[in-house]
């Protein structure tokens, strides 16, 4: 199965030293990938750099055969990108903001596309109201809504259940299961929920200081470092993490 | 669209525009978002309403004041033409400067930056679909100061005739340079940098030559003021407040000034949108 996603050798340094240190991340079509690590270890930095808003300091990033940053926007077309903590812009209705973002993706037919995609997330009732009386459950909704009504062939997802009710990220991963099961989707997602994560990801790659410790399937992960989910992996990293800083004398 | 017209679009998924199509229907729907956002903000139409009234009154009122301390065969008698025409053209750079940067604080301030950099849209056509909001503004903008000039000192200035318009192209490139320097800027210094959208029109006004020649100004300005290709267009303007000939000589300088700005701006913008990238500034607004 080809790659969708292929990053090599990322690096990248800001002042305050070095977030990711050769970090390289392939995502097969259709697959479904976590990135996970304790804060600070350089997902958000990964991501960004994958998606062609930061730039690299070294290594390349292709997306359905096209490379970044020269191949940016056609790349963009296969790319859908939702983040929990992303607002929707106020004065915009929700249906205008999903036709707008539907145009962005060249749809001839975004109304059609927006309906189908507040429908597959149970929330067509939103399609009138305007983005400042949605719930952060409901914003962080038609986040995703936005991000998948162009059927892309990588989705994105930074923290997408973070403020969400058990009830709403069921819906919201029932969802994206249809979604990837549908259209072949493959999914590269980010998230501090170890247990949606094994719910989600047929593969994990943990990051720690910004290079990738670990990379398999979640219970083949976890053995890897003798623990019995991937929730005490996380904990076994970050306290890894602080006990390095503590050495270092970054933290007090 | 019947129910089973759009559960078999949607079963067939979304159908793309055309390659060729595609910038423009990006650009459309930004200039659109825009729309939405003075359609929803009306406060907003202070911009192209009250203060484009609010100067044209003033500038009117002193012109007519000064008209009146002078005799009948005073020069001052051309003043109130030179600074209603000035106070015209000089909304279209301001209109055209201020509608693009603030459509671009928009973006920041709605913290939707990061959302339109990770769709296909490129960084010239997000320019291009709120310039091309700003246009519908500046026509708003520039008719206001128009109508109140003609409506309350009788100054007409369709009469200056079509020699107005390379005056007014060259007035409006030069408002768009100004823009992309006030983006460049906002990007490399995030919103902080947002006083110099408003601030720097306050610099290019007394310099820039909208309602005297460059001689009227201090000597030890004159030299920028010459360099500056608003100081020729608006000279232009009054060559043709005089009832003089189309004066091509001041349309080439501001013309050349004009092309010499414009990939200055540019340049700018290119690189603080390198330095943007580089340095990851995108997480200011997200």
């Amino acid at each position: 199965m080809s790659d969708v996603l292929r990053a090599r050798g990322l690096l990248k340094t800001y002042r305050r030293g070095r977030a990711v240190d050769g970090v390289d991340l392939s995502v097969r079509r259709g697959e479904r990938v976590a990135l996970l690590g304790p804060n600070g270890a350089g997902k958000t930095t990964t991501l960004l750099m994958c998606l062609g808003v930061v730039e690299p300091d070294g290594g390349t990033v292709e997306i359905a055969g096209h490379r970044l940053p020269r191949g940016r926007s056609a790349a963009m077309a296969h790319v859908g990108f939702a983040a929990g903590y992303l607002p929707l812009p106020e004065r915009l209705r929700v249906g205008e903001y999903l036709r707008m973002f539907g145009q962005l993706y060249g749809l001839a037919d975004p109304e059609t596309q927006a309906l189908r995609g507040l429908e597959r997330f149970g929330v067509a009732d939103l399609v009138k109201a305007m983005g400042t009386e949605l719930s952060s459950g409901q914003k962080t909704l038609i986040g995703i809504v936005k991000s998948t009504m162009h059927d892309p062939e990588l989705l994105v997802l930074d923290e997408p259940t973070a403020s969400l009710d058990p009830d709403v990220a069921m819906r919201v991963r029932t969802g994206l299961a249809a979604l990837c099961e549908e259209r072949g989707t493959a999914l590269l997602v980010t998230s501090h929920n170890m247990v949606e994560v094994e719910r989600i990801a047929e593969r994990v790659v943990f990051l720690s200081a910004g290079r990738v410790v670990a990379d398999g399937p979640p219970l083949e992960v976890a053995a890897r470092f003798g623990r019995d989910d991937l929730e005490e992996v996380f904990l076994h990293l970050a306290s890894e993490r602080q006990a390095s800083e503590h050495t270092e004398g970054l933290r007090p | 669209m019947t129910a089973q017209g759009f559960e078999s679009a949607a079963a067939r998924g979304p159908v793309r525009v055309s390659r060729e199509l595609a910038p423009w229907l990006r650009i459309l729907a930004v200039a659109r978002r825009h729309a939405y956002v003075l359609y929803r903000s009306p406060h907003r139409l202070f911009d192209v309403t009250v203060w484009p009234i609010v100067d044209t009154v003033l500038f009117g009122s002193l012109g007519v004041y000064f008209v009146s301390q002078g005799g009948p065969g005073s020069p001052a008698q051309a003043g109130v033409a030179y600074l209603l025409s000035g106070i015209v053209l000089w909304h279209v750079v301001y209109q055209a400067q201020i509608a693009v940067s603030t459509g671009f604080m928009e973006e920041t301030w709605s913290r939707n930056l990061l959302s339109l950099m990770v769709t296909p849209l490129r960084e010239l056509e997000l320019v291009a679909g709120i310039a091309l909001f700003g246009l519908a503004k500046l026509v708003m903008g520039v008719g206001v100061v128009a109508l109140a000039a003609f409506g309350l000192y009788a100054f007409d200035v369709t009469n200056l005739g079509l020699a107005l318009l390379p005056v007014i192209a060259i007035l409006l490139l030069n408002g768009w340079a100004i823009a992309l320097f006030v983006v460049g800027l906002i990007l490399r210094f995030g919103n902080g940098a947002e006083a110099f959208a408003w601030g720097i029109m306050f610099v290019i006004m007394p310099l820039g030559g909208v309602f005297y020649p460059v001689e009227a100004l201090p000597a030890i300005v004159r030299p920028i003021s010459a360099l500056l290709p608003t100081t020729h267009a608006f000279a232009a303007g009054r060559d043709l407040i005089d009832g003089g000939p189309v004066p091509w000589g001041e349309l080439a300088l501001a013309a050349i000034g004009t092309v010499a700005v414009i990939a200055a701006a540019l340049a700018f913008v290119a690189w603080m949108l390198r330095l943007f990238r580089r340095r990851g500034y995108v997480t200011r607004y997200s």
